[in-house]
C-alpha cells in the first residue's frame, strides 16, 4: 500500500515537472507582415503602415509634383528627407513609415530623393576618398550633387486620456514639404490614428 | 417573498445594463487579427503611369522647342542659349530653350506687339543659368527685357551689358546700397554696415560705398576705423576728373572736403 503510494507520487510528480517544462517553451509562429496584431495598444507596425499608407495617397493625390515638372520642362522634384520628431510620450521609430514614402517616391518615378543627413556625409567622405584612391576613369566628381528642391519634414503628437482600466490614444502625423528656397509648403499630409484600450479585470 | 426577490433581482439588472450603457459605443476601424491588403502599390503604381505620361509629353514639347530654338538662331543667342542664358533678342522659343522648360511653365499675356511671360501662379519660377526669371517682355515677338528675382529684389536687363557679370555686380551693388541707406535712416546702423560691407565686396574700390562705410562707422563712434575709411575715401577720388564732371564735381568735392574735416575731427578726438 505504501509503494503504491510513494509511486502515485513519483509519477504525479513527474508529470507536473512535465507540463511545467512543456509550459516555458516558447512559441514562435511566423505571421504575414499585412496582419494586424495588437497586444499592448502602444505604436506598432500597423499604425505605421496606417500612415505610410496614407501619406503616400495624400501625397500623389496632391499636385505639386506634377505643377514642379511644368515649370522645370519636366525634370522631377528632388526631395531631401529632413527631420520628423516625435513629439509624444511614446517611442516610436518613425523611419519605418518615412522609408516607405521614400520608397513611394522613387518608385513612382515621380519624386527624385536625394540623401541628406548622416548618410549624405559618410557619401561625401567616400567621393573625397575617391579623388586620391580611385583611378581616373572610376572616379567620381565632386560638386556634382543634386541639390533638393523640398524638404520633408514633420512631427508626431499624441493626447492620451486614462481613467481605471480605459485609455484612449490619440496620435496626429504631420508631414510637410517645404520649398527649400522660398521655404512655402507645397504639401501638408496628415493621419490621425486613435484607440481604444481596455485592460482585463484580472491579470495573472 | 418571491414577488420582492423578483423586484430586487430586476433592480439589480436595471443598474447593471445602466453601468454598461455609460461606456463607449466602439465602431472598431481594424480588428485584431485581421490580413490588410498592401493599398500603396496599386497607389505608386498609378502615379508612375500618369507621371510618365506627362513628363513624356513635357520632354518631348522641350526637345521640339529646342530644337526649333537651335535652327533659327544667330549665333549669340546660340551661344545664349547654349549656356542657358535668356539674352535681348531672343524669340519665346528661343527663351523656352534657354530656360529648359516648356510653355506650361509661363502664363502669357499680349497687348498690341507686346507679350509679358510671367510665372505661373503656384508654381516654382522658371530660371536660367543666371538666376531666377520673374517676368520676360518681347516686343514684336522677339525679348526686349527680362527681370530677375534676386535677394536684393528685382533686377532688369534691357542692355546686353547689364547681364554681364560687372553689370550683375553694379545692379547689386546699388541695391544693397539702397537697402543700407534704408537701414541708415532708421538707426539701425550695424545692418546700414553690413549692407555697405557687402556692396564693397561685390563692387570693390567704389568712392560712394566707401563714404557711405567711414559715416556708419564714425556715427557708430569707431573712430580709428572711421579714419581708414574716409582716407581710403580720399584717395579713392581722383580731382583731375571732379573737376570735368561740373555740378556732380561740385557735390563730390563738398564730400571730399567733409570727410577730410572728419579726420582732422577725429584726429584730434
Amino acid at each position: 500500500m505504501k509503494r503504491k503510494r510513494i509511486a502515485v507520487s513519483i509519477l504525479v510528480l513527474i508529470a507536473v515537472v512535465a507540463v511545467g517544462l512543456g509550459g516555458c517553451a516558447r512559441n514562435v509562429t511566423r505571421i504575414a507582415p499585412e496582419q494586424a496584431i495588437d497586444l499592448s495598444g502602444r505604436w506598432n507596425d500597423v499604425d505605421s503602415r496606417m500612415v505610410a499608407e496614407a501619406m503616400i495617397e495624400q501625397s500623389f493625390g496632391s499636385s505639386w509634383a506634377t505643377e514642379h515638372m511644368r515649370s522645370s520642362g519636366g525634370s522631377p522634384p528632388a526631395v531631401l528627407v529632413g527631420s520628423v520628431r516625435n513629439r509624444s510620450m511614446e517611442h516610436i521609430p518613425v523611419n519605418t513609415f518615412v522609408r516607405d514614402l521614400e520608397r513611394a517616391y522613387v518608385n513612382s518615378g515621380q519624386v527624385r530623393v536625394v540623401a541628406g543627413g548622416a548618410e549624405r556625409d559618410e557619401l561625401r567622405d567616400e567621393r573625397v576618398d575617391q579623388q586620391e584612391f580611385a583611378s581616373a576613369a572610376t572616379r567620381n566628381q565632386l560638386g556634382m550633387e543634386h541639390g533638393a528642391a523640398y524638404m520633408l519634414t514633420g512631427e508626431i503628437q499624441s493626447i492620451e486620456d486614462e481613467e481605471g482600466r480605459r485609455r484612449v490614444v490619440y496620435y496626429q502625423v504631420d508631414l510637410s514639404l517645404v520649398d527649400l528656397e522660398t521655404n512655402s509648403r507645397v504639401w501638408v499630409g496628415q493621419h490621425k490614428i486613435k484607440k481604444y484600450i481596455e485592460d482585463p479585470r484580472l491579470r495573472i | 417573498m418571491f414577488d420582492r426577490k423578483l423586484a430586487a433581482s430586476a433592480a439589480l439588472l436595471g443598474i447593471a445594463s445602466l453601468i454598461t450603457s455609460c461606456g463607449p459605443r466602439l465602431a472598431e476601424v481594424v480588428n485584431n487579427g485581421e490580413v490588410l491588403p498592401d493599398r500603396s502599390a496599386a497607389t505608386i503604381a498609378d502615379a508612375r503611369a500618369n507621371g510618365e505620361l506627362e513628363r513624356a509629353r513635357l520632354t518631348e514639347e522641350r526637345l521640339q522647342a529646342g530644337t526649333a530654338a537651335l535652327a533659327s538662331c544667330t549665333p549669340q543667342v546660340c551661344e545664349a542659349i547654349a549656356r542657358g542664358e535668356v539674352t535681348i533678342g531672343m524669340s519665346f522659343g528661343q527663351v523656352l530653350a534657354a530656360t529648359r522648360t516648356t510653355a506650361d511653365a509661363w502664363e502669357s499675356r499680349t497687348s498690341g506687339g507686346f507679350t509679358v511671360l510671367t510665372v505661373r501662379p503656384g508654381s516654382r519660377a522658371p530660371d536660367d543659368a543666371v538666376g531666377e526669371l520673374a517676368y520676360v517682355s518681347l516686343e514684336s515677338g522677339a525679348v526686349a527685357n527680362y527681370t530677375y528675382r534676386e535677394p536684393q529684389g528685382f533686377r532688369s536687363v534691357s542692355d546686353p551689358a547689364d547681364a554681364t557679370l560687372a553689370g550683375r555686380a553694379e545692379a547689386r551693388a546699388a541695391a544693397l546700397l539702397q537697402q543700407g541707406d534704408e537701414y541708415a535712416a532708421a538707426g539701425r546702423l550695424d545692418l546700414a554696415l553690413d549692407r555697405y560691407d557687402r556692396a564693397d565686396v561685390i563692387r570693390p574700390g567704389d568712392s560712394e560705398t566707401t563714404l557711405r562705410i567711414a559715416a556708419a562707422l564714425d556715427k557708430q563712434l569707431r573712430p580709428i576705423e572711421a579714419i581708414l575709411r574716409y582716407q581710403l575715401f580720399i584717395h579713392q577720388m581722383e580731382l583731375e576728373k571732379i573737376e570735368a564732371r561740373g555740378v556732380v564735381a561740385a557735390n563730390i568735392a563738398e564730400a571730399i572736403a567733409r570727410a577730410r574735416e572728419r579726420v582732422i575731427i577725429l584726429e584730434q578726438q
